[in-house]
């Protein structure tokens, strides 16, 4: 009611001023809009209500925010765009959901507003927003379905992404007379002699299930891994995904007590408490350690480029926004979109304490913050193919390789027996869900 | 001396003392039983017998042993309770051969031992029957055969046939009393019951307030009852008691009371002229009232206004007042007779009781 | 039944078995009467019970993923069965289920007993002791999983802290390693449920007539034999009944394992209930986890028959 009594005054606007033509400004023809934005309930979203407050006051469209748990956000999501008419306006999905928003229908493609002149600001830049963060949250359709490529199209736009790179004790490795490792070699070397030094060397996720795995992943790509190959079969079994879960193992065996138990939070505890030298997973670690409430390390913490194995690779996840072909306010939700990701907004996050998406963001602000000038580094070689995101990865990255590196990291069994039967396991879900069906037609 | 012998036992819980000093003998064989009011300490007396509560001081022997701190599988004892205190996850058999084969006694021997008791007691048929599948009467009889098959020296019957209907007990009293004849062992025998007392009885143990009032035969217990308590306890329907005072002296001794001058009976004469205490209290069975003087006895005709007079049989009895004073009489009229109405009643004067007032002791 | 009555009343004139027809009315109404009060638990239960256990079973046919509209769903048959029994992960999560249930039930039932034995008699201090045993029970699930999980923790776990200082033992990655982390949630569950069957016991031996136990101490049962030929026989129904509870109850058991291990290490504590809800939400194979979740049902179904036929506590219901 409140929309339609909206838009109906947006439409006299326009017959009123049709004669005149010309708007002040490119937001006037939505002043007192309401636009409904869908997104998780997490720290970067929290910070992001000061930018929705400067974004109103600046452009008089009203923004109403729907902030779930993330757990529920797709089915809620998924319902609300499945309706002839949807509430919301923008949604933000994490990265591997993006297929199935964009096969479903789901999503508007955002080539239909970067046609329009009128929309889009000229100093946009989007060439300037991290490529790794656009190809992988933003971009669907390309190779294999989720990675850049010429097929490829644009759904979304990075808000809440992130990459991996490397936190470590100053202090630590100066007293035992360590460089920072550049290599994995110089790391497995680190992480051996700290370990004979009985102290806890890196800390990891390791529990049961999607954390071992998400573990795990961070030291595929950089030693050259890859889940499956161009025609899906699987090759995480190879010398690359071995060498993976050796590190794995070597992790476990020098770590922190207890990376067999560890969940997202646990590992981070176990670094922000004292008890590792070493950090490898999201940059969002330089935000906790600088947090006196989570830790106890603040100003001993270095930041490096995560290790490079046979290649530069980290990893690649967290969210990206767009809208739903069901919205009403199609217009308003791409300006809003636009905002927030454009340089000036962009900035604002960073001030609020979000995690910024523009390189030039990370280059204006590379004095104030130790990881930024690492960041700028690292997010070049950020692997869109870091991990399938396909729908069938849920049961591959749970039952199949969640099992398997658990067994890795507890137990002193041969890997490549391991991996080899995990592959088995993976060949057989692919199969059943119909990935090989070309293989008899060429 | 063999039997059961309790030397000045004591029970007391903390400060409250339910026994003060009981001395009893029971004889070897004999039939004792304990009666008295509800709380007046004769379950008490037979558990510490049994060794389920201890004794706060004396001592208790059974057949010249001292079994005062003996736990109660040392004492030689069997027991019967009132709920009968059957093991309900065992047959008939099974409950009635437990102790044997906590005893490791032979498998044979066992056997025999329970087809002896089932015989005696008829549960031949229901030796594989639960305690769930028998009637109260049939379950009181597994009690006691459990008991019998013990072959103890001691029985001890804890208000055994209370849970029983009238009729059943007066079956099951005539049962024990054969049993024991049969057993030939000492039995002590608790109850509030004085019928069952005066029925089976070798000697009755009459209890108040924890203290023995007196130790007696049937008969010694009815026609010599020590005190006041005793003569209103046992005997039923329960004996009247009047207030008088003694006047005369020598033969010519009468008891006034209201409404009442009686003769006191030759038999009475010598105690009662001993008494210093001219104060009595007169006591008088009901059932030695009779509606006709006998030339025979000595008579003494009261006036009794009669209430209410109820129809049993060949008697009836009276619910009556004596100069305002209630009394109860039982006289033996005939089954034909018409309810009787107030008017002359005699009283046998031999049959008199006569009690200290203050003290209650008999003269 | 008014009107069944009305009915038979004006039908009386006319036809000659009226009265009879009068006589039979209010006679059914009192035979209904029953069905009428257990109507309201009916309905309950077959709207709360009966209505998931078979719409789990209609789940169980096909292949639906979350967020998918169900219409969308494919029929797959028995497919779902076909692969369960195929399907050694399954097996493993029922033998981790039996293993677990065996530990368990066997010692807390053995604690539980010993522990209400030791505390029945009027001792001085019981009714503390009787209120801290209890204390567990009222814990809720989720805050026992938060409680162990942390006591366990290999970092900064009380447990690691004080064997190392008491015993100088090294500290043990109790939830990550396979057999330390089933030790830790049988040790859980046992400290959790123990307090049950406690309370079950002591209120069944308590409620033990005196003098059938006083009859055996006469009888000449010592102490153990008094426990083990006179007072466990006598509340076996109830000792039945705990039994039976426990055992639905580890095959129901989830949030402290959820919360302490996840199912892991590997598959070490999962649990089928735990592997169903690990299928159902973390892999997304709602029809998948539904046909599991009907062979949890029947193997549930299957062990309270079989501990029912066994010793039926109705049975003995008489004595109690």
């Amino acid at each position: 009611m409140k929309r339609w009594i909206a838009k109906s005054i947006g439409g006299l606007a326009v017959a009123a001023f049709a004669v005149t033509a010309s708007f002040a400004n490119p937001y006037e023809k939505y002043k007192g809009t309401t636009i409904v934005v869908s997104w998780p309930a997490l720290s970067h979203y929290g910070k992001a209500q000061g930018l929705i407050d400067q974004f109103t006051a600046e452009t008089g469209i009203n923004v109403e925010v729907d902030a779930l748990q993330y757990l529920k956000l797709r089915d809620r999501q998924i319902l609300e765009m499945s309706k002839p008419e949807g509430e919301y306006d923008v949604v933000t999905w994490v990265v591997m959901w993006k297929g199935e928003y964009v096969s479903k229908g789901l999503l508007t493609p955002l080539s239909q507003f970067f046609t329009s002149g009128a929309l889009v600001d000229p100093k946009f830049d989007i060439d300037d927003i991290a490529d790794a963060y656009l190809q992988n949250g933003g971009v669907v359709g390309g190779k294999k379905g989720y990675m850049p490529g010429k097929s490829g199209a644009l759904y979304g736009l990075p808000f809440g992404a992130e990459t991996s790179i490397m936190a470590y004790r100053k202090d630590i490795l100066e007293a035992q007379g360590i460089a920072v490792p550049k290599t994995y070699d110089e790391l497995r070397a680190a992480m051996k002699k700290l370990g004979e030094a009985g102290i806890p060397a890196m800390t990891s996720r390791g529990k049961t299930g999607h954390q071992v795995t998400a573990g795990w992943l961070l030291h595929l790509a950089p030693l050259g891994g890859k889940i499956f190959d161009d025609e899906w079969n699987p090759v995480f079994n190879n010398a690359a995904g071995v060498e993976a879960a050796q590190v794995m193992r070597e992790i476990a065996q020098t770590g922190p007590k207890g990376i067999p138990a560890f969940g997202f939070g646990d590992a981070a505890a176990a670094f922000l408490g004292g008890d590792a030298a070493f950090y490898i997973d999201t940059l969002k670690i330089a935000a906790m350690a600088r947090d006196p409430k989570l830790s106890k390390i603040a100003d001993k913490v270095g930041y490096a480029l995560h290790p490079v194995g046979s290649r530069c690779g980290s990893e690649t996840g967290g969210f990206a926004a767009g809208i739903p072909a069901n919205s009403q306010n199609k217009e308003a939700a791409f300006l809003f979109l636009q905002y927030i990701t454009s340089k000036k907004g962009d900035q604002k996050m960073v001030e609020l304490g979000g995690d910024p998406v523009r390189m030039s963001t990370y280059k204006a602000n590379a004095d104030k913050f130790a990881e930024y000038p690492v960041i700028l580094e690292q997010l070049p070689c950020a692997d869109a193919d870091w991990r399938p995101l396909i729908p069938e990865w849920n049961e591959l990255n749970i039952d199949v390789l969640g099992q398997a590196l658990t067994e890795v990291i507890t137990t002193d069994k041969p890997i490549q027996p391991i991996m080899d039967a995990a592959a088995e396991k993976a060949r057989a879900i692919m199969e059943r869900e119909g990935y090989y069906a070309w293989k008899d037609v060429n | 001396m063999p039997g059961v012998g309790l030397n000045n036992v004591v029970k007391a819980y903390g400060s409250t003392v339910i026994i003060p000093d009981l001395s009893l003998d029971i004889r070897e064989s004999e039939f004792v039983v304990i009666v008295g009011p509800s709380g007046c300490g004769k379950s008490t007396t037979l558990r510490m017998v049994a060794g389920l509560e201890s004794v706060s001081a004396g001592t208790i022997h059974i057949r010249d042993r001292d079994v005062t701190y003996a736990a109660p599988k040392a004492r030689d004892i069997a027991m019967v309770f009132q709920s009968y205190a059957l093991y309900p996850h065992m047959d008939v058999a099974g409950n009635m051969s437990f102790a044997l084969r906590l005893a490791g006694t032979p498998r044979a021997e066992i056997d025999q031992r329970v087809k002896r008791a089932a015989e005696m007691l008829e549960l031949t048929d229901y030796l594989d029957r639960k305690p769930k599948d028998l009637s109260g009467g049939q379950r009181q009889r597994v009690a006691m055969g459990r008991s019998i098959v013990r072959d103890a020296y001691v029985f001890l019957f804890d208000e055994p046939l209370s849970n029983l209907d009238a009729k059943l007990r007066s079956t099951m009293r005539t049962e024990l009393a054969i049993l024991h004849k049969k057993l030939d062992r000492t039995m002590i025998y608790v109850t509030h019951d004085q019928i069952e007392a005066m029925t089976m009885a070798d000697r009755i143990v009459i209890m108040d307030q924890g203290i023995i009032q007196q130790v007696g035969s049937p008969r010694d217990v009815y026609t010599a009852p020590k005190n006041r308590f005793v003569a209103g306890f046992i005997g039923s329907p329960s004996m009247n008691f009047l207030d008088g005072e003694l006047h005369g002296s020598g033969s010519k001794l009468e008891v006034h009371g209201q409404g009442f001058k009686i003769p006191v009976s030759k038999r009475m004469q010598i105690t009662a002229n001993a008494a210093k205490d001219r104060r009595v209290t007169l006591g008088m069975r009901p059932e030695h009232f009779a509606a006709t003087a006998n030339k025979d006895g000595k008579y003494a005709a009261l006036n009794l206004d009669v209430d209410v007079a109820e129809y049993i049989g060949s008697s009836q009895f009276l619910a009556a007042s004596l100069g305002g004073q209630p009394i109860t009489a039982t006289v033996d009229v005939g089954p034909d007779a018409e309810p009787m109405g107030s008017g002359q009643y005699f009283f046998d004067t031999n049959r008199m009781y006569l009690f200290d007032r203050a003290s209650g002791e008999a003269l | 039944m008014a009107n069944a009555a009305i009915s038979a009343n004006s039908s009386e004139p006319s036809a000659p078995d009226g009265d009879r027809s009068v006589a039979k009315a209010p006679r059914d109404y009192r035979n209904i009467a029953p069905y009428f009060f257990i109507a309201p638990a009916v309905f309950v239960m077959l709207v709360g019970l009966v209505y998931p256990v078979f719409d789990s079973l209609y789940l169980s046919f096909f292949d639906w993923k979350i967020g998918e509209p169900f219409s969308k769903a494919d029929n797959v048959g028995f497919t779902n069965y076909l692969r369960m029994f195929s399907d050694p992960d399954v097996w493993e999560s029922i033998w981790v289920t039996f293993r677990f249930g065996f530990w368990t039930i066997t010692l807390e039932m053995f604690l539980g007993v010993t522990l209400a034995l030791m505390l029945e008699k009027p001792i001085r201090g019981a009714s503390i002791f009787r209120t801290i045993f209890i204390l567990p029970l009222m814990v809720s699930p989720v805050v026992v999983g938060l409680i162990w999980r942390y006591l366990f923790d290999a970092r900064v776990g009380w447990i690691n802290y004080y064997l190392g200082i008491w015993f100088g033992i090294e500290p043990q990655v109790w939830l990550g390693d396979a057999e330390l982390a089933f030790f830790a949630i049988v040790f859980t569950d046992i400290w959790q449920w123990t307090p049950f069957i406690f309370i079950i016991v002591i209120a069944g031996l308590q409620a033990l007539p005196s003098e059938v136990l006083e009859a055996s101490r006469i009888d000449g049962a010592n102490w153990w034999q008094q426990i083990f030929l006179v007072k466990l026989p006598m509340i076996s129904s109830i000792l039945v009944i705990a039994l039976l509870m426990r055992l639905i109850d580890v095959f129901r058991a989830l949030e402290v394992m959820y919360i302490m291990t996840g199912g892991g290490p590997g598959r070490a504590t999962e649990l089928l209930s735990l592997h169903i809800y690990n299928r159902a939400f973390d892999a997304q194979l709602l029809g998948y986890a539904s046909a599991i979740a009907v062979l949890l049902i029947v193997i549930v179904t299957v062990l309270s028959a079989g501990i029912l036929i066994i010793g039926n506590p109705m049975k003995d219901k008489s004595d109690v």
